[in-house]
């Protein structure tokens, strides 16, 4: 286990991370965007792992944290998605191009 | 004389007093000033008579420490400073009392004297001071209490124009005096005059220094005294009450400049150069201001050009080295400038006016007050055996013995002057019929008559205090001060006094030829030389010079930086709102409402950034 | 340890609760607490003075607890960086905090005019005299930027709504420019904090005169000295930064006014004395000249305005200006006389324009009007108030027997012995002043008397009190100024110690 070396970590969560930011960014639909920004926080908790087990002070920090993110973006998917449904009820669209209410 | 400082309190005491109460005191807010200065004048005459002939007094405590340098503050008793400690006391109590007749029924009468008490205490102290930072204090204070008189019929515009110009026109020549003592205090290390004199006996500072140092020091003297060309708000202040006239603007205040050149006399010895200046500006403004006073159709005009014309001969005595005889025309000028400013009150408050052409015919009515005048001008136009021909002989003599012959010929002619129109103003006043009727005109009241008596006898007597006849007690008494002067015991040629004696009768001459007698046409000059006659009347249009360059300058030049800064600055600061507000909404238009374009947005910064770290190699370091 | 310091300044929080606890509606009982408010720090400040070692030099009365400590990564172990919660007072320090809370009491005595919504007024008001005292108590860069921002927020409240006509411009240009002022002052303080380590005035002066201090070096510290200045250039203010500080001048109330140029303005000259000049005196004397024709054209171009203008809080508003001016003389002078001198005359006129606002706001109240064009002959109508306005003019103008006069002979007197040509062109400025004051305050006090006037309304006994308290203190200090002197003369040996390496 210990031959794959720390930076194989982080270039998987780099991948995920783009990934998941040219999604949030690009995609027309509000779901997929919702699913992207979830991809970038999965992101985030591959590099605390791999640093509570590979950094330079090992320990469970990272971990522990990665479960609190885990639980917090469950509750913001939630949130995300109930808020998606409203909007969907008012303007019968998830389509994130026409939602530019922020302009007015 | 360890109680020297109560003089100056006293009248301190009764300007708090009546400021508090005065309002609830009303007329008798006069006994409250008289008795102080009543008791001023008798610690005052105690002083002197103690200091006679003995050494100085001083005494003194820590004020404000400058570094290793305390400044201090106290009190010194010289020959020079009792000698003037007794005419300001003096002067100002016989001032008090012919004020409260002559002010009655004013308003705002417990103010007048209050403002009486503030000055007075204030020249006392100029009068007391042992350093000059306290007399730059004072002198800053009797120009207060100056200011304050002046304005005193505070509704009147031209009381308050002659206010102002009155405190701006000295503080131009204070701002001198100002540099002057900084100047000398880096160069001496001290206040104090004694340590001054010191250093400069020691020649401890550079020639070059002392000059400048002296002539800067004489600016303060000029604008405080209305010598050339700092003069014109003296004759100006005649808008103040009369009483006011007399004790400021005659006997004291405008004579410090004096005393200022006298005190600081060893400095001004020292360099040759402060001299030529001290004596020329004094010459010059003798015969400059004469010469207006011939002109002039208001009493209290004449008497002022008058005042100034007499404050130049005192600087041209100290200028020659005549530091006696400044000293001495400063007193008898004192007596009989206030007897001639108290004698036109008496005048104006009978007849109601100041115009001596619409005055006439007053010597039957005014039967007093009309011979103690003839006194005062006797004694200013150098009559023989009267107090002024014994002062200005001496000044005479000083400027002949000092060799600047060009200013002997000045102050002869200024003297010839003098008497011409101080008897132009006698005999247009009254002799003659009345020109016009004033309704009844009465003498005035006792409070009135008393002081001008008093003032008519010193007016005679003072002069004898220093006569070649009967010995120099002045002479003798001032060299005991702190000032070591040439003793002028060598007298001049005998023809001096004569020709002074002439000059003096020839004006006196032409005047009652003139007015008296009316033989000679009044007019020939306006007839024969009107220009020169307007531009003497109309003050050689100095008034007008200043309005035109430095008073239209200084606004002038204001209006171009208020311009400046409403545009410029302003601009500036209205350009760069307009610039972020531009830029701002050319920011907007990027913003559609899209979120995934904000947020493109913000990655591209955030990459930036990060950008710029990783070229620089991390951050802060 | 004392909490004396701490108590001073938190005090005016009892005053501020106390008013959050009364109807917004009960306007006597909402100014009595206002003023009550005001009072109790005053009574403290008064303790705290009293107790106060006068002649012992150093921080007195001084307090500290961690608040906030760190590792750096980078550094890894040894270096603990910590922002401690420090207050303290020297002798300079102790007087302002003085004058605060007197010039609070007597601004909330002028409040009397307020017309409503007296209940935020007043919480404003004591939050911002919590922030004046804290600025002068705090004894670290962190909290002295805290207590900085604090004054801010409710001077920006205080003006844009209880000001006149034009007065949201006028806050809204306080906000920005002292926002600017601010910002540099942050940067300034936290690039020092990198480089030294430290934020504590007495450790940070420390270091900074070791030489050769890593990352401390000459271009640092120049600039930084630059940076302070515009920062507190802004503040007090320099020329031409100082258009914000006239249109708060003329639109906000004048009690805010007696505040804003009775303290607001010092913390500028405060700051620029405690930092610029206490921790960079080799810089700053590299400067001086610079400063010194900085603070002649301050002196002259507020001068030569106010001779033009027509409003009389803009004539003061200049005046303000030109008398800015010389604070920087005195401090450019760099000797004793100079900077006891600039030090005379943040409190000197500190009380003179309190006390020429403070009437301002009491003609104000009668005439409606404060254009010159509506004033003549005031001496008749109501003798008090142009008595004291003529007193407090003669006091701007530098009159000997006033505290004004003792600051300017003071700043002058050190800048002829180092700079003497600029200080005789500065001394142009001395014929000026009495130019501009005396064209104000007679065409207000002199002249024909309007019939408008309403006669027999003069100073009331209310109105008294400020005015006669303020002209006091500004002859007590002209006549003895030994008395302030004091407390300050340890505080500048400890400067001019600094000065000489």
């Amino acid at each position: 286990m210990n031959s794959i070396p720390l930076s194989v970590y982080l270039v998987l969560a780099l991948i995920l991370f783009c990934i998941g930011l040219f999604g949030a960014l690009t995609k027309r639909n509000a779901v997929i965007v919702l699913i992207s920004i979830e991809l970038m926080l999965n992101a985030v908790n591959i590099n605390l792992v791999a640093f509570a087990k590979y950094g330079a002070k090992p320990g469970l920090t990272g971990q522990i944290f990665s479960l609190f993110t885990i639980t917090v973006a469950a509750a913001e998917a939630a949130v995300g998605l109930a808020i998606l449904m409203a909007l969907y009820r008012n303007r019968k669209t998830v389509n994130v191009d026409e939602m530019d209410i922020m302009k007015r | 004389m360890q109680n020297a400082w109560l003089i100056p309190l006293l009248p301190l005491l009764s300007f708090i007093l009546l400021l508090l109460f005065g309002k609830k005191l009303k007329e008798a807010s006069a006994y409250a000033g008289i008795g102080a200065t009543l008791l001023s004048l008798m610690l005052a005459a105690a002083v002197m008579l103690g200091q006679w002939g003995g050494e100085s007094y001083k005494a003194e405590g820590v004020w404000l420490s400058i570094g290793k340098h305390a400044v201090t503050m106290g009190y010194e008793i010289n020959p020079l400073n009792a000698l003037m400690l007794v005419i300001v006391t003096l002067v100002s109590f016989l001032v008090h009392v012919y004020s409260k007749s002559y002010m009655r029924g004013d308003d705002r009468f417990h103010v007048f004297f209050a403002y009486l008490g503030l000055f007075t205490f204030a020249m006392l102290g100029l009068v007391l001071s042992p350093n000059l930072l306290q007399v730059y204090m004072f002198w800053e204070l009797v120009g207060l209490g100056s200011f304050l008189l002046i304005g005193y019929y505070y509704f009147k515009p031209e009381a308050k124009a002659a206010a102002k110009k009155a405190f701006i026109m000295t503080r131009i020549g204070d701002v001198g005096l100002f540099i002057g003592i900084i100047l000398l205090y880096w160069q001496a290390g001290s206040f104090e005059y004694d340590e001054i004199f010191k250093a400069i006996a020691d020649g401890t500072i550079s020639s070059d220094m002392i000059t400048l140092i002296a002539i800067l020091i004489f600016v303060g003297a000029v604008g405080k005294s209305g010598q050339l060309p700092l003069h014109t708000w003296l004759p100006d202040a005649m808008e103040g009450p009369t009483p006011v006239s007399a004790l400021i603007h005659a006997a004291t205040m405008v004579a410090a400049g004096v005393y200022l050149v006298a005190a600081m006399y060893p400095l001004f010895e020292a360099s040759s150069a402060a001299m030529t200046t001290v004596a020329v500006v004094g010459g010059i403004t003798a015969i400059f201001a004469a010469s207006i006073g011939l002109m002039q159709k208001d009493i209290k005009r004449v008497l002022a050009y008058s005042t100034v014309s007499q404050l130049g001969y005192m600087m041209l005595a100290l200028g020659s080295g005549g530091y006696t005889a400044g000293v001495f025309h400063l007193m008898t000028h004192a007596f009989f400038k206030a007897l001639l400013f108290l004698a036109a009150g008496s005048v104006i408050h009978a007849v109601h006016t100041q115009n001596i052409e619409e005055m006439g015919g007053l010597w039957r009515k005014l039967k007093i007050t009309a011979p103690l005048f003839l006194i005062g001008a006797l004694s200013i136009s150098g009559f023989p055996l009267f107090s002024g021909f014994f002062s200005k002989d001496e000044i005479l003599m000083a400027t002949y013995g000092d060799g600047r012959y060009g200013l002997f010929v000045l102050a002869v002619l200024a003297a010839f002057f003098t008497a011409f129109y101080m008897f132009r103003l006698f005999f247009m006043v009254f002799a003659g019929s009345p020109s016009q009727e004033h309704g009844k005109v009465g003498e005035s009241d006792g409070p009135m008559i008393l002081p001008m008596a008093v003032l008519g006898v010193l007016a005679v007597l003072a002069g004898y205090l220093n006569t070649p006849w009967f010995g120099t007690f002045l002479a003798d008494y001032l060299s005991h001060g702190p000032v070591r002067f040439a003793a002028e015991g060598e007298h001049g040629p005998i023809w001096i006094p004569i020709l002074a004696t002439a000059v003096s009768l020839a004006g006196i001459l032409l005047a009652y030829l003139m007015y008296g007698k009316k033989k000679l046409s009044r007019n020939w000059l306006s007839r024969s030389l009107p220009s020169l006659s307007t531009i003497v009347y109309r003050k050689y249009y100095v008034d007008e010079a200043y309005d035109a360059t430095v008073v239209r300058g200084t606004t002038g030049f204001s209006c171009l930086w208020s311009y400046v800064d409403r545009y410029l600055v302003e601009g500036a600061v209205n350009g760069t709102v307009s610039l972020i507000q531009w830029l701002g909404k050319r920011g907007s238009y990027m913003y559609d409402g899209q979120v995934q374009r904000i947020g493109a947005v913000a990655v591209a910064g955030l990459v930036i950034i990060l950008l710029f770290f990783a070229a620089a190699g991390g951050y802060f370091s | 340890m004392s909490h004396l310091i701490s108590i001073l300044v938190f005090s005016p929080l009892a005053g501020i609760l106390a008013l959050s606890l009364l109807s917004s509606k009960n306007e006597r009982a909402l100014k009595l607490a206002g003023l009550l408010g005001a009072l109790l720090p005053m009574l403290i400040a008064v303790i705290a003075a009293a107790s106060f070692e006068r002649s012992a030099s150093g921080i007195q009365l001084a307090e500290q607890v961690n608040w906030i400590s760190y590792k750096m990564l980078k550094t890894g172990d040894a270096a603990y960086f910590s922002i401690r919660y420090e207050v303290g007072a020297n002798g300079l320090s102790i007087v302002l905090m003085l004058l605060t809370a007197v010039i609070s009491v007597l601004a909330a005595v002028g409040s009397w005019t307020v017309k409503r919504d007296w209940k935020s007024y007043f919480i404003f008001f004591l939050i911002l005299e919590l922030g004046m005292l804290g600025v002068f108590a705090a004894q670290n860069l962190f909290l002295f930027f805290i207590f900085f921002e604090i004054t801010l927020i409710p001077m920006f409240f205080l003006i844009g709504r209880w000001g006149y006509a034009d007065r949201e411009k006028a806050a809204y240009s306080f906000l920005i420019y002292n926002g600017i002022g601010s910002a540099i002052l942050l940067i300034v303080f936290v690039a020092l904090f990198m480089r030294a380590g430290t934020l504590n005035y007495g450790e940070l002066a420390k270091i900074l005169s070791t030489n050769g201090y890593p990352g401390l070096g000459s271009t640092f510290r120049m600039s930084v000295l630059i940076a302070l200045l515009v920062a507190f250039g802004i503040k007090l203010p320099i020329v031409p930064l100082h258009t914000w500080m006239l249109r708060v001048h003329v639109q906000a109330p004048p009690s805010i006014v007696m505040i804003h140029s009775g303290i607001l303005l010092k913390i500028g000259a405060y700051g620029l004395f405690t930092f610029g000049i206490g921790f960079f005196p080799a810089e700053f004397k590299q400067l001086a000249v610079w400063i010194a024709v900085l603070g002649v054209i301050n002196l002259l171009f507020g001068a030569f305005l106010a001779i033009v203008q027509t409003d009389l809080k803009k004539v003061l508003a200049y005046s303000s200006v030109s008398h800015m001016g010389i604070v920087l003389i005195g401090f450019a002078a760099m000797n004793e006389a100079g900077l006891k001198g600039a030090i005379f005359q943040l409190i000197s006129h500190g009380l003179i324009s309190a006390l020429l606002f403070f009437l301002i706001g009491v003609l104000y109240e009668r005439t409606g009007s404060s254009d010159l064009k509506d004033y003549s002959g005031l001496a008749g109508a109501m003798p008090v108030t142009a008595g004291v306005l003529l007193a407090g003019g003669l006091a701007s103008l530098g009159l000997p027997g006033m505290s004004g006069f003792i600051s300017e002979f003071l700043a002058f007197l050190g800048l002829f012995k180092v700079m003497p040509v600029i200080a005789a062109v500065g001394t142009l400025g001395i014929v000026l002043t009495a130019v501009y004051v005396l064209r104000a305050v007679l065409s207000v006090t002199f002249g024909p008397t309007r019939e408008s006037y309403p006669v027999g309304r003069d100073m009331t006994a209310r109105e008294k009190i400020p005015a006669f308290v303020l002209l006091g203190l500004v002859l007590v200090i002209g006549i003895y100024p030994g008395m302030l002197s004091e407390p300050l003369h340890t505080v500048l040996d400890t400067i001019l110690l600094g000065l000489r390496g």
